[in-house]
Parts: C-alpha cells; structure tokens; sequence
C-alpha cells in the first residue's frame, strides 16, 4: 500500500459566517500527481493555502509526510516547495538572485544555492535574462521562476496555486516537463487549476470540491466510473463509446452547466 | 469640459469615497481615520497660525510703506509648499495612474484628477491657508487693490501647484531608472558642494564693512526678484506704489513660469497617459559567458544563511528603490538648510552639539518607512517567509540588520556633514549620541517589528510619494521615538546640570542594556504574532 504523503482530518476554515472549507478528508498518496479542482470559490486556494501553513484552519488536522502540520511547521516547511496564489515574488531582485535567495533561506549552502539557481534559469529558458528584474518579467517567465524556486531544495511534496493560468503553450510545456520530472523522482505534486485538458493529461489523480465540501475524490478512471453509473443525469453525456472527459466529471460532480444562457437586455 | 469627462471625474472622486468608507469597516480604517484628523487638525492649527502671523506682517509691512519686503513672507510659503511634500513623504497623497489608464479617460481629465489629487495634500492645505492670510493682511491695509492681490496669490497659487506637481512626475520619472537615478544624485552632490559655498560667502561678508554686506543683501535681493516668489512680491509692491505697468509685467512674468511648469507637467504626464514603462527593463545585454556565470548569494560571516539571504534581500532592494535612497539623503539636505539658517547666533552658537544629535534623530525619523513597516515592499513575497521553514524571528533579524546598517550609514554622514559644514562635534557629544542611538534603536526595531506585522501597508518601491506607512504607524512612530528622546534629553539635560557629559554615558549603558532586553523579549515572541497576524498580513501586502 502507498504511503499517504498529505491526509487531512475535518479540515475546516470559516471566515465569520462564510464556511469555506467544511471537513475535508484528504488522502494523497506519495508520487501521485494530485488535481485539485473546484469552481471559482469553492475552496480550492482556502485549502492549498491551509495546506501549506499560509492560513491556519479553524479545525481539524493536516499530516504532511507523516508529520503534523501545526506542531512541526518548519520541519515540513522544510521538505515542500509552494506556487502559492500570487506567486510570492520580489519583484526587485534579478531572477537569478530571488533563487540564490530562496536557496539560502532554505539552507542551502551558497555554492549549492547558485549551482542550482543556474541549472533551474537555464531549464526554465531563463537564463538569458541575468540583470532583468522579476518585476520586469513577463507573467508565464514569473509563472517559470515560481516553480523553479519551489522546487530549488528538492521538495518531497510540491504544492501549486493555479500554475498554468495566464501561461501560454510555450512556457505551459516547460513547467509541464518540470513537473513531470519531480514525479519521476518520486515527489508528490499537488495542484489546483482551471484548465482541465491540462489536469486530465498530466494529473493521475483527483479531488474536486464544490462549497467547501471535498465531494470526489480518486483516480482519473475511478472518478470516471462513478459518474458513469449515474449517466442518466449527465447534463453533457460523452458520445457512444467515448470515455468520459475530465470536464464532463467535473461538470457531472458539481452540477454546473453550460447550457441556459440567459438574455442580457442590452446585448440582444 | 465634456460631459463624460465629468462623469469620469465624479467617478474618480465617489470612488475615493467609497474605498474611504469601505475601509471604516476595520478596526485598522477607524484608526487611521482618527490619525488623519489628528494630523489634520495639527496641520489646520499651523495653517491658520500661520495665515495669522503672515496677514499681520503683511498689513505691517503695507501699511508701514515697506512693501518690497512682502517677498521675505512669500518665500517660506514658497520653500514649503514645495519643499514639505518632496522631505516628509509619509504624509504626501499621491496617485497611481496605471490604474486609471485602462478607462477611456481623455488626456485632459487625466490632467485634471493629477492636479486635483495634488491640491488635496497638506502642504497645498497649509500654504493656500498662508496666503489667505496675506490677503486678507494686504486687503485690510489697502481695501482697494484687494481684487489685484488676490489675482496675483491666485497666480501665484496656481504656480505653485503646477511646479510640485511637475518636481512630483519629474523625481518619479528621474527616480524610477538606475541612470537617471544615479545623474539625481550627482547633481545633489553638486549641489551639497555648490551650497557650502554659502558659509564661507556668510564669513566674508558677515563681518566686514556695511556698505559690502549691504551689496550682497542687494544681490540676493536682485537674484531671487525674477523668481516666483520675488515676482508675485514685486507685483504687489509695484501696485502698492502705484506702478501698474510694473506690477502687471512682474504679474505677466509669473504666469509665464505658470505656463512653463504647466508644459513641463504636461510632457511628463503625456507620457505617462500613453503608457510608458518606467521600470528597469532596459537591461545591459549579456554575453553568453556572462549569463553563465554562477552568481553567488553574499558571505555574511557571523550569520546564519537564511538571516544572511535577508539581509542581502534588504539591501539589494533598497538599491534598487530611489524614492528611498532619495530619502536617506535628505538628513544632508537638512544639514545644510541649518547651516544656512545661522551661524554663531542663538542655538547655532553651539552648532555641532546640536546639528550632530539632531541630525541623527532626524536621521532616524526617516526610517520610519522602513523599520516601522518593513514588509511593505515585499508585497505579496510576504508569502514565502511563511512558507518557507525560516523561524520568522530570524526573518526580523535579517531585516533589522540591513535596517540598522543603513542607519549606521546615515549616522555616520550626518556626522561627515557636521564636520564639513561646522566642525567635529566634540568627542563626549559624539560618543553621548552614539550611546543614546543605541538605546533608541533597539526599542524603535522592537516596536517596528510590531507595527510591521500589525498594520502593513503594502509599498510601491519604485514609485515616488506612494511609499507611506500607514499614518496611525507615522503617529505610532513619532510618540514612541519622542518618548525615547524625551528619555535621552532628560538624561543629558541631568548630567549637564548635575555631574558632566560623561555621566550620561553612564546612564545610556544602562538604558542600553535594557532596551536590548527588550528587543530580545519582542524577537521571542515574534513567530507567534507573525502567525497569528499571518491573514492579516498577506491580505495587506498581496492585494
């Protein structure tokens, strides 16, 4: 049996009356490429954002790597590269320098940390760049230098934040071969995003969340089967023996529907 | 004005309102809406004291015939509504017009809400409050050119305005980039040097014979003449002393500058209103070998790599800011307008004893921005110390470090500066500031870590005049380091009566001792506030 790398207990956020994230039980297995999917507002970066120490939830328990988060948060800080929302930048600094930079506060020592910081900017084709400022970056180079700074320490587990949004295909195939690789080294990534094509061809596995509340959870072919068996309340049913696309699940899952547009009086 | 653009205008200004209201939801809003009225009412008692004290020197000065000295009551409000914005940036409003491009606003509008925005801050408050005065001084001692004086105030007002707007879009603009940045700074450096011209000008003629000082009190007087204020004061003398033509050329030549800083304004927020990028994007290109080279992150020896990594992130980007750097070069700037303001009279008989302490004090008043809100330029970066597996009291410690050198750094050319401009302060002065410094910084650092983490105000760093704390941390900042120094001159004014300077040192080690108790006690309990404000803090730098 695969050992679990990030399980959740009850995990619950409120914001005053908002309960934005109400008891999720999350199991990800190590090495699992995990699509967290959900619509706008459903909880996604609320739980990411718990998940990687940036928000403390209001109960439950998260186990990172077979450690709890809240009692030993350095330590798991230690052994997980974040994308979170935003990115997290310093705009004034060169991108070789916010690496070095990133090295070094995770305690790499400053030969390793510009080693590694070289190899990652000529990866992500960054590397031409030297003396151009991260704020002078365009967003896909800042969306590249992100996870090249979460992945600089060699994490265990890798957790992004919408990776793929407002990249173009260029550098979406670049970030994609990162990630692939850090699977291949046997990491855990752990992702939300949008762009569905993108979660269905790299993803193995997948969690969907709708209102605060975890209501899928599996594999790609395990999710599939269970909305097969309710196939008469698919609202877009896959042709004869086509499988099922990621979006006609997620769409199945949570309700939603691209039909019934409405009339706006003055764009008719 | 087109109907639209008054509507865009109206927009412009219910949006101001409703992001005011919308921010008194928080406690943090109702704050610093309470800190805005205290600085406002301080602000409106020095305008209408002043207005006072310039209306009844103006109806003197009238009334007693000696009108061609209205300029000497024009120049401060002149030094002032230009200089005040430019030396305390922490209470100056200024626009972010990237966010206003994307409507379709038309150049002239755009124009309009850049003016209005600017005489809406409390230098324009507090001067147009003076010259009020002067008006009223004038029209009570000559009712009948009271019509005229108000056209040339009016003017000269208008002037005004234009002219801090234009250094405003000027400094940002020079500011923004390395190499307009560093020609800024060798032409103030120049300009430092060119100004210690006036102290020796000062002895040579201070002293000497009457008929030479009264020749240099003439060509002062004929040099600043063709300037604004010199205009608008021979244009009220001249109408005084029934020269109309006079005055009207005089009025003609200050709409003349008004035209001219109104093209220069123009040009510069032209080109804001097409969109230029004033970032540092024009980078030097790099050879391939270069762009191979590893680059590696600064040995700080002594510290542990992620205090050093911050400390290194500091610097590098106060490098990089200009409006900051411009900043900490304005404790020389001080020093000089000092030196010009006397020179064995009064409190400037003891000069370095004095200029040296201050100039330190003040020194630190201007890293407020900095130590008082030291995330405000991470911006939504604050999110990686909290992801990263850094204890966050060593985060502040990096901070503080970089912090503190800057400061030892300007300490260091105040000191420079005073013994240039007068002479070396005695040793027990410097070493009793020294002392009193370190019992100063250790609580503003503490106390600044706080602010930091309680009320974050996110930081334009490559912006000039947007680069504020927010004004409850100003306020905050102001009464704890009054307190400090209210400290150390009761523990100097002690030791001068009681015992000699040296005591004070003394008693300073003390203090010394228990401010870094205190720092120590805060850094202790740093990570857990830092956690519990962590939604609060990234809420404010991300957005």
């Amino acid at each position: 049996m695969d050992s679990v790398t990030i399980s959740t207990e009850n995990l619950t956020r409120r914001f005053g009356e908002l309960v934005a994230v109400e008891d999720v039980k999350l199991r990800v297995s190590s090495g699992q490429f995990f699509g967290f999917l959900g619509p706008n507002g459903a909880g996604k970066s609320t739980t990411i954002k718990m998940l990687t120490g940036l928000l403390a939830p209001t109960a439950g328990r998260i186990q990172i790597l077979g450690l709890d988060l809240i009692e030993n948060l350095v330590e798991v800080k230690s052994q997980i590269g974040v994308v979170p929302e935003g990115m997290a930048l310093f705009g004034r600094l060169t991108g070789s320098e916010y690496l070095n930079f990133v090295g070094r506060m995770y305690g790499l020592d400053r030969d390793t940390a510009a080693r590694r910081a070289a190899e990652l900017l000529e990866f992500m084709q960054l590397a031409d760049q030297p003396k151009t400022l991260v704020t002078d970056y365009s967003h896909g180079m800042q969306k590249k230098l992100a996870l090249a700074a979460a992945v600089i320490h060699g994490p265990k587990v890798l957790f992004l934040d919408e990776p793929f949004e407002g990249v173009d295909a260029i550098a979406a195939g670049t970030l994609k071969a990162m990630l692939q690789r850090m699977i291949a080294r046997g990491a855990t990534v752990f992702l939300t995003s949008h762009v569905l094509e993108i979660v269905e061809r790299l993803c193995s596995h997948v969690g969907i969340i709708h209102r605060g509340r975890l209501v899928a959870q599996g594999s790609l072919e395990e999710l599939r089967a269970g909305v097969e068996a309710r196939i008469a309340s698919l609202p877009v049913a896959a042709a004869p023996g086509e499988k099922l696309t990621l979006e006609q699940i997620f769409l199945s899952t949570v309700g939603g529907s691209r039909s019934g547009a409405q009339e706006l009086s003055w764009l008719s | 004005m087109t109907p639209q653009a008054s509507q865009q205008l109206i927009a412009v200004l219910e949006l101001r309102w409703r992001i005011f209201a919308n921010s008194l939801r928080t406690v943090r809003g109702r704050l610093e809406l309470a800190s805005r009225i205290f600085i406002g009412v301080i602000f409106v008692v020095g305008g209408l004291g002043g207005a006072v004290a310039l209306g009844g020197a103006a109806w003197f000065l009238t009334s007693e015939g000696n009108v061609e000295w209205l300029g000497t009551l024009l120049w401060p409000v002149f030094l002032f509504w230009q200089l005040f914005p430019v030396l305390a940036t922490a209470f100056t409003e200024n626009i972010d017009s990237s966010s206003l491009l994307r409507f379709p606003l038309s150049y002239w509008s755009y124009f309009l809400i850049r003016l209005a925005y600017g005489s809406l801050d409390p230098a324009t408050t507090v001067a147009s409050l003076w010259l009020l005065g002067i008006t009223v001084g004038l029209g009570v001692a000559r009712p009948k050119l009271l019509p005229f004086t108000v056209v040339v105030l009016l003017t000269f007002a208008m002037v005004n305005l234009l002219l801090a707007r234009m250094i405003f879009a000027w400094l940002e603009r020079w500011l923004a980039q390395r190499r307009t940045r560093e020609i800024l700074g060798v032409v103030f450096f120049l300009f430092i040097l060119g100004a210690q011209i006036i102290g020796p000008l000062i002895t040579l003629y201070g002293h000497t014979s009457k008929p030479e000082t009264t020749m240099l009190g003439q060509e002062v007087f004929n040099a600043q003449r063709p300037l604004p204020p010199g205009l608008a004061a021979a244009a009220l003398a001249d109408i005084v002393q029934g020269q109309p033509w006079a005055s009207l050329i005089s009025l003609l030549l200050l709409g003349l500058y008004g035209l001219g800083f109104f093209l220069l304004l123009n040009f510069r927020l032209r080109a804001q209103y097409r969109g230029e990028n004033l970032s540092e994007s024009v980078a030097r290109k790099v050879t391939r070998a270069e762009a191979k080279t590893l680059q590696r992150a600064w040995n700080v020896p002594g510290l542990s790599a992620p205090i050093a990594a911050v400390f290194e992130k500091e610097l590098r980007y106060l490098s990089r800011s200009g409006p900051m750097l411009f900043t900490l070069i304005v404790p020389m700037f001080m020093l000089l307008v000092f030196r010009s303001s006397g020179r064995n009279q009064g409190v400037f008989a003891h000069a370095p004893e004095l200029t040296f302490p201050l100039g330190a004090a003040y020194a630190l008043l201007l890293l407020t921005n900095l130590c008082y809100n030291n995330f405000g330029s991470d911006g939504s970066g604050v999110q990686f110390f909290f992801a990263s597996p850094v204890h966050f009291r060593q985060i502040m410690v990096g901070k503080n470090l970089a912090h503190s050198c800057v400061f030892v750094l300007e300490v260091i050319l105040v000191w420079l500066g005073t013994s240039l401009l007068y002479r070396p302060a005695s040793i027990e002065v410097t070493l009793a500031t020294v002392v009193c410094l370190l019992f100063v910084l250790p609580i503003d650092l503490a106390a600044g870590n706080l602010f930091s983490i309680y009320s974050p105000n996110r930081i334009e760093a490559g912006v000039f005049g947007r680069q504020r704390a927010s004004l409850t941390t100003v306020l905050a900042s102001f009464v704890i380091r009054g307190a400090l120094f209210g400290v150390g001159a009761v523990v100097l004014w002690l030791s001068r009566h009681y015992a000699g300077s040296w005591i004070i040192i003394l008693i300073f080690s003390l203090l010394v001792g228990l401010a870094f108790t205190s720092y120590v006690f805060v850094l202790d309990y740093i990570d857990g506030i830092a956690l519990r404000q962590r939604e609060n803090l990234i809420s404010q730098l991300s957005r």
